[in-house]
């Protein structure tokens, strides 16, 4: 046999381990095996704003979690604001069983900032467990970002998406400032600025949510659209904002800043959409795609309609200090004129055994469990609002007759005689009591409405000590979480916390 | 032919041979030769070659010009082998063979070097042999070593040695890991079965380390193992609850004493302040994930950690009994190998192996009882009502009054006492264990099988369904080519676990639950409610809910590993190791009709969570090792490299809709199903790795290590970073000065090591910025919607830990007293922080990369004695003790970071701030705190003045061992100094003395000396049925919780042989055993092991006292 032959064979075999051994180094070389890719739940920031239905899904994740999938979110259910707020104000009476430290907080208004773990009212700021109106505002800002940057996008979609965005974080700050006051004005997802930012005056924060809505106004499509943000082809669902969102939010806020010019035409021009709004009668008026709707949120858990349903509605047995802790207060009912059908039709009653006492609750969502689709979608903004928005810019602007007229409208559908109140002052007073009575339970408008109203001294120092606890001035404000404060060093307490 | 003397050519002949032996035919001897059969006439060498490498196969290797003085041969030969027919063939000629593997060289013959043997004037002679333990097993790679020489060699496969050319009449040093060597004087060339017994000597007990064994003799890391005969003392069913108590620098704690349930693990402190402080856990080469991903409906089992908020600890999954030893890894030099992944030390387990020796049969079965430990002592009904009317009193409050809820007052029969501690976790919780092996094999092939079946029902007042059932299947297969060049070994463990529990815990029931609270069951054994005169249940907390909403676990847990080597030549081999770990886990959660009171019934669905979570990973380990001697010393070379892949899911489905409560197990039951979280990780990792091992003559042994790593848990920029670590050690017993004047010093070693390593514990997908389904049951406009998944941040690092150590070892008395103490000092800087962020940037947390700088100084001591050693009674004890202390060094610009008023530097990195308790105020009976401006209402942060250590200030424990023919006694004392919750001491943590919560009222008896009149002096403010806020941020809440544990005990009995002789079995030893059998301590809470606080929800089952009876039957 050859030699070299020979040499080769006793050399191959080393040959071939150390060539394995090297190949498994080789192997350490190659950055690839790093690159793992984006999991397969999620999609990369860089491609979600490539596509349509990505950048859609976006948005439509923030209505979703609006609506809370099955427990409550600042917007519904347990600590939503129409709870929460309505405990503040005078609407609400927490059940006597219920221990929950937060609820008791908020009704005797006695929130407080300690510390940590005693640390009260900043719910709408925060959220429960990081859904705060803060995290709404991110996922804007993070919209905004991101649309900006995308070139692939239908411009239709983009120009609808971005006007989303636009009138979605304007909604969110119309409620920071007015739980909070002064509050941040953050404009970016840069966690660099926004941990160190201090807090903006209103009036600005007005401005920028004007500035937000009018773009909105302009950015919005004018019809509902589907998921795919496509016109509906046949019956609308009223859950994505439209133009007329837009100018429905502009008109209360022109209203909360006194520009009562401004607060009638934007009105106006909502209430003349005849062929999209009207007024429907009350046992109707929040069921899913109500006339009435300007926007809804359609509850995404299975078998479940709205949130509010099951947080206000009250089992046979009455109240208790779980699920069911409120019932309406007495100063509420009692203002209800004779005759009110509001009473009849957006009120009910349980009488447990032995019959000794008589609960009422809110009635407005009249199911809980459903077992096809919901049947009743959570109203956000509606058309009776915008009449009581005309009638009180009126009022104030001395239109008399213009005022009647508005509130009488909302008066006609509850059964009522038109109103005797014939001159500014007190026709402001009946707009407001019309509010107390039409738009209990919604989204704190009675709260705000006794602070906007400059009744809430008056009102509040003597409903508060009915309720336990002591009234000061500065419970108008909901405090400012304690984590945050201590975190960023240019943020302020509000006073008397 | 020369000239030469007959004898002398003979003695030539002779030498030649020999010489030739000596320098040929090393490694002829261990081929397992064919046998050839050849019939030649006068044919040349070539041919005659030619038709061997037909027969064999085998090649010839030679070069064509030595042929040239070759003569033909001529011989007929049968059965022959290889060695005697190329003896025949080379008969005369001038040539000589060599075999190495399948080649065989031919050469030219050497001339003898006369002088070797004639300066001597002695014979040259070979020497066989063959090494034993000292059962007669062959002890393979002993070193076999001429006494004043560096001639030697090592046992091939049957523990067979051949040494060629030595003295006659020469001494021979054996040794091998893990036995006491010996010298033994060889007369003659038949050295004969040489014995070499176990070592006794802890010195010399194997370590197992990264990529190698070592010993504690000859170590320069920081590393301390436990072996299978102390693991198998212990009735615990996670193998990390057997190392409690026994290893410096560990801590493990026990978060509850549920089966399954989570453990915390710290080796040598806590180097993160947030991120993953759990050590890698490798179990035969195959790194398991430190925490386990939730599945998103598994709360039960407690926090895994924080990474993934998860729950659970995955060595649950492995079967105590397979484990043959288990090493902890804890300083730089023992760890950097791991480069990225040993920050946190590094945990090495390694199942059992086959022992060549006829087959063993192995029965082991144990049965026993498991009980609550302690019980608190909670008001009883009188004593509770008293407080309720007394709170009431102090608050100016009707009861009676309709408005005020009081259901324990006003619905409850206030004439019922339970003590429901013994009502609801006074049972007995059942074990039975079963376990078989089968193991045995020859050199070549060795084998063991084992099949473990574990069940352990709990001390819940619940059926006897409610049990964790574990089956278990181990094997190990090794093999070997009959060279010994190429070797496998093919392990495997596999086991299926079904733990079936309530949803929630019952702990907290039994302490907290009402003394007047209702019976459980009404009459026809359904759940009591007990409505009111309105229909609203009165007693919605009752915790037989539990019964139905049950949590279900089944896992399966598959790890396995081969690996093969081959000795490519004398002292360099390849290997390759490859891991496989699949683990899956199916859970299920239902919340049927029944367990739902029935006022809400009309308004709830049934929803039950299907949870699911896979885990599955595969890591290969090429690796390159070398060793030769180097002068005096030897070198060790070992190069490889890690490829892993681990993909985690978990997540859950849940239905609702069913149609009853029955068809619930069923998803296809549901009318709806939707989607619940979903986790998804993926995590490759590259790296290649070095260690070169210098050790001169035992006695200066320098070890360097050093690792480069590349984490797909990082951002492109920074994915790769270096790693290493230098370890020496310095035997200075075995230096003559020494050996004079202190022959007391039997051993001596100091040593130290320094070196950095890091920590990738951050999780997956850091750094990218992601968007996440948002789940819905009903899609929001039937379409899909997206949320963010957080904070991105593409710039993240590795976390990196230097290391330093230094060690002393001591051994007196001929190692019967031996001593270590060690120093060490890490410090961990460019923390992987998830920065807390206000809320108004969206997420709370923001992870990324603080140059702040954690140190954890610590003392190690530890003490083994061999007190007393006769011929039928030894009495052996060991001790340690760790001294630890945790300190943040260094933050930039603490003050303005959002860990502002969390940390503090140069304070521990746990450190908490409470308020300052003053006391019960005599005037008002409420509590009183320091504070600048109110002592009834101080403020935040400025009043948080006292800092509390929860950090241990010392632990250890105390192991003694006594055995007395047959008997063996064996007992370890566990002792913790340390601060902790204490709740209980002063109101029951959920709600304040006087005020009522459903479920959660009772108060310890503690309350009892409350504030009632002006004037009182007294330790617990005024019964109220109003909160208190303050009292739980104040340092009343925590207080000593240090305990002495006796830990663990056993007596067990061999039985005397001549008894199961009879019975034909080969041994039989019948034992009791005990875990956590009684504690000394002054902690008022239930343990100061889990620190059960009561604290909404968390409050947690303790570590349960075990007693379990066994036997173990050889066959």
């Amino acid at each position: 046999m050859h030699k070299i032959m020979l040499l080769r064979y006793e050399f191959h075999r080393i040959k071939v381990a150390l060539s394995m051994v090297l190949f498994s180094f080789g192997i350490f070389g190659c950055k690839k095996i790093l690159d793992i890719g984006a999991p397969v739940n999620t999609v990369n920031e860089e491609n979600v704003y490539k596509t349509d239905v990505t950048a859609i899904a976006v948005l439509t994740g923030v209505y979703a979690e609006m609506g809370g999938g099955g427990s409550g979110t600042i917007f519904a259910g347990g600590i939503g604001m129409s709870l929460l707020s309505g405990l503040s104000a005078d609407e609400l009476t927490l059940y006597s069983g219920v221990g929950d430290n937060r609820l008791i907080a908020y009704y005797k208004n006695a929130l407080v900032a300690a510390s940590l773990l005693n640390n009260y009212g900043s719910e709408f700021w925060a959220g429960s467990g990081g859904s705060g109106l803060y995290y709404y505002i991110f996922i804007c800002n993070a919209a905004f970002e991101g649309l900006g940057k995308s070139t692939t996008l239908t411009p239709a979609v983009k120009q609808q998406l971005l006007g989303e965005a636009k009138f979605l974080r304007a909604f969110f700050y119309f409620y920071l400032v007015n739980y909070f006051g002064d509050v941040p004005l953050t404009v970016t997802t840069d966690p660099s600025v926004n941990a160190v930012i201090s807090r903006t005056p209103k009036q600005q924060v007005y401005q920028q949510i004007i500035e937000d809505l009018k773009d909105a106004e302009n950015l919005l499509s004018p019809v509902f659209l589907d998921g795919s943000l496509s016109s509906y082809l046949s019956t609308a669902e009223r859950v994505r904002p439209t133009k007329w969102a837009a100018t429905a939010l502009l008109a209360r806020v022109y209203l909360y800043i006194g520009d009562f010019v401004r607060a009638e035409s934007e009105t106006t021009a909502v209430i003349n959409q005849t062929s999209l709004f009207g007024l429907n009668i009350l046992n109707n008026a929040f069921l899913k795609n109500s006339s009435e709707a300007i926007w809804q949120i359609q509850p995404v858990a299975t078998g479940r309609n709205t949130e509010d349903a099951f947080t206000f509605i009250l089992p046979s047995s009455g109240p208790n200090g779980n699920l069911n802790q409120v019932v309406l207060s007495t100063q509420l009912l009692n203002s209800f004129e004779a005759g009110d059908l509001r009473k009849t039709n957006w009120v009910d009653s349980v009488t447990p055994p032995p019959g000794i006492t008589t609960y009422y609750f809110p009635y407005k969502y009249k199911a809980t469990i459903t077992s096809g689709e919901a049947t009743e979608y959570l109203m956000i903004l509606r058309l009776a609002e915008q009449y009581l928005i005309r009638a009180e810019a009126r009022a104030e602007q001395n239109n008399i007759s213009g005022a009647q007229a508005d509130l009488d409208v909302i008066r006609s559908r509850a059964g009522l005689a038109g109103t005797t109140a014939n001159d500014k002052i007190s026709l402001l007073a009946s707009v407001l009591h019309e509010r107390q009575v039409e738009l209990f339970t919604e989204f704190g408008h009675r709260w705000f409405d006794l602070k906007r109203a400059n009744t809430v001294e008056a009102v509040m120092g003597s409903v508060t000590p009915l309720k336990g606890g002591t009234w000061k001035t500065t419970d108008q404000l909901y405090p400012i979480p304690v984590s945050d404060i201590q975190m960023n060093p240019n943020l302020v307490q509000n006073l008397g916390y | 032919m020369y000239c030469i003397p007959r004898k002398i050519l003979f003695a030539m002949r002779l030498t030649i041979f020999l010489l030739t032996a000596a320098f040929l035919h090393v490694s002829a001897g261990v081929l397992a030769q064919p046998k050839l059969s050849l019939t030649v006439k006068n044919e040349t060498l070539e041919k005659v070659f030619a038709m061997i490498e037909k027969q064999t196969s085998y090649t010839f290797f030679y070069d064509f010009e030595i042929f040239k003085d070759a003569k033909n041969v001529t011989f007929d030969i049968k059965n022959a082998t290889l060695e005697e027919v190329l003896t025949i063939c080379l008969k005369d000629q001038p040539l000589d063979f060599k075999i190495v593997n399948t080649t065989i060289s031919i050469v030219k013959k050497k001339e003898p070097q006369p002088g070797l043997i004639l300066s001597n004037n002695l014979l040259l002679i070979d020497i066989h042999g063959r090494v034993t333990d000292s059962l007669g097993g062959p002890l393979t790679g002993a070193s076999v070593i001429v006494k004043g020489s560096h001639i030697g060699t090592s046992t091939d496969g049957n523990g067979d040695f051949k040494l060629l050319g030595v003295n006659d009449n020469t001494v021979l040093v054996i040794s091998f890991t893990g036995y006491t060597s010996r010298q033994y004087r060889v007369k003659g060339s038949d050295a004969g079965t040489i014995l070499l017994n176990k070592s006794i000597s802890p010195l010399d007990e194997v370590q197992i380390i990264a990529y190698g064994t070592t010993t504690r003799r000859l170590s320069t890391g920081n590393i301390s193992s436990v072996t299978a005969a102390v693991i198998e003392r212990q009735p615990v069913q996670n193998p990390l609850l057997a190392l409690q108590g026994r290893i410096p620098g560990l801590v493990v704690i026990q978060t509850s004493g549920i089966s399954g349930s989570s453990v915390k693990v710290r080796i040598q402190g806590q180097n993160s302040i947030l991120n993953g402080n759990d050590p890698l856990y490798i179990i035969d080469g195959v790194p398991v994930i430190s925490q386990l991903p939730r599945t998103g409906i598994d709360g039960i089992l407690g926090p895994s950690g924080p990474n993934y908020s998860g729950e659970g600890n995955p060595l649950n999954y492995m079967n105590i009994s397979d484990i043959e030893s288990i090493d902890i890894l804890k300083d730089a030099d023992a760890t950097a190998i791991y480069g990225s992944r040993g920050a946190n030390g590094v945990i090495l387990i390694t199942t059992k192996k086959g022992k060549a020796g006829p087959m063993h049969l192995d029965l082991n079965m144990q049965t026993g009882w498991g009980q609550m430990p302690r019980r608190l002592n909670m008001l009883n009904t009188r004593q509770y009502l008293d407080m309720r009317y007394e709170a009431f009193r102090n608050d100016g409050i009707n009861w009676t009054s309709p408005s005020v809820s009081a259901n324990d007052l006003k619905v409850w029969d206030t004439t019922r006492y339970t003590d429901w501690q013994k009502e609801l976790i006074g049972g007995t919780a059942n074990y039975t264990s079963v376990n078989a092996s089968v193991s045995g094999g020859t050199n070549a092939v060795r084998y063991l099988v084992s099949a473990t079946y574990h069940k352990e029902t709990t001390v819940f007042l619940l059926p006897k369904d409610f049990a964790d059932q574990k089956g278990s299947v181990h094997f190990n297969l090794n093999t070997g080519s009959a060279n010994e060049k190429f070797r496998m070994q093919f392990s495997g463990d596999f086991m299926f676990d079904q733990n079936q529990l309530p949803k929630i815990d019952l702990t907290q029931a039994a302490l907290l639950q009402e003394p007047d609270a209702p019976a459980l069951y009404n009459a026809d054994g359904s759940i009591n409610w007990v409505p009111d005169a309105s229909g609203t249940s009165t007693y919605p907390n009752n915790p037989m809910i539990g019964m139905y909403a049950k949590y279900q676990n089944k896992t399966t847990n598959l790890i396995s590993n081969m690996i093969a080597s081959y000795k490519i030549l004398p002292g360099l081999e390849i290997s390759s190791s490859v891991g496989y770990n699949n683990m899956q886990t199916n859970d299920y959660s239902p919340s049927p009709l029944i367990a739902v009171r029935p006022e809400y019934r009309s308004k709830t669905q049934r929803v039950a969570g299907y949870g699911d979570r896979n885990i599955i990973s595969w890591i290969i380990e090429p690796q390159l090792s070398y060793a030769r001697k180097i002068g005096e010393g030897k070198v060790e070379i070992l190069i490889g490299s890690t490829l892993l892949d681990m993909k985690t899911n978990s997540g859950y489905l849940f239905g609702t809709g069913y149609l009853s409560d029955e068809m619930m197990e069923d998803i296809h039951a549901a009318s709806t199903v939707g989607s619940g979280v979903s986790f998804r990780g993926e995590y490759t990792y590259d790296a290649i790795f070095s260690r070169v091992n210098y050790n001169w003559m035992d006695k200066y042994i320098i070890n360097l290590t050093a690792r480069r790593d590349g984490s797909s848990r990082f951002g492109p920029a920074n994915q790769f970073h270096n790693f290493g670590a230098v370890g020496v050690a310095w035997l200075f017993s075995s230096e003559n000065f020494i050996k004079e004047k202190f022959d007391v010093l039997s051993f001596g070693k100091l040593k130290g090591s320094y070196g950095t390593t890091g920590s990738d514990q951050i999780g997956d997908y850091q750094f990218m910025s992601l968007y996440s389904l948002y789940p819905t049951g009903v899609p929001y406009q039937g379409t899909n919607s997206l949320i963010p998944a957080g904070l991105p941040n593409p710039y993240l690092q590795w976390e990196e830990t230097k290391k330093l150590q230094v060690g002393i070892d001591l051994g007196f008395l001929q190692n019967r007293i031996l001593v270590n103490v060690t120093f060490v000092k890490n410090r961990s800087s460019n923390q992987l922080l998830p920065y807390q962020l206000p809320t108004v940037a969206g997420f709370s947390t923001y992870l990324s990369n603080f140059p702040a700088t954690i140190q954890n100084k610590n003392w190690e001591f530890s003490f083994n004695s061999t007190n007393i050693k006769e011929r039928n009674f030894t009495w052996t004890s060991s001790f340690n003790l760790t001294i630890p202390q945790n300190k943040l060094v260094a933050f930039p610009n603490l003050s303005t970071s959002s860990y502002a008023n969390k940390l503090i530097i140069s304070q521990p990195i746990s450190i908490e701030r409470a308020l300052n308790f003053v006391g019960v105020d005599p005037t008002t009976g409420n509590y009183m705190f320091g504070s600048k401006i109110d002592p009834f209402n101080p403020t935040y942060p400025g009043d948080y003045t006292r800092l509390i250590n929860l950090d241990p200030k010392f632990y250890g424990g105390l192991q003694n061992n006594i055995t007395y023919k047959g008997f063996e006694l064996d007992f370890l004392f566990q002792f913790v100094k340390q601060i902790g919750y204490n709740d209980a001491l002063f109101w029951n943590g959920n709600r304040y003395p006087g005020n009522f919560y459903r479920g959660l009222s009772n108060q310890p008896v503690t309350v009892l000396d409350r504030w009632q009149k002006p004037g009182d002096n007294a330790s617990i403010k005024r019964f109220s049925t109003s909160p208190d806020p303050y009292v739980l941020e104040s340092d009343l809440r925590y207080s000593d919780a240090s305990y002495i544990r006796l830990k663990n005990a056993s007596i067990s009995w061999e039985l005397p042989s001549k008894w199961i002789s009879k019975a034909q079995f080969r041994n039989c030893r019948v034992y009791v055993q005990g875990q956590n059998l009684l504690t000394i301590t002054n902690y008022k809470g239930l343990d100061p092991e889990t620190q059960t606080i009561l604290t909404s929800n968390s409050s947690s089952l303790p570590p349960l006292c075990v007693w379990t009876v066994g036997i173990h039957v050889g066959l």
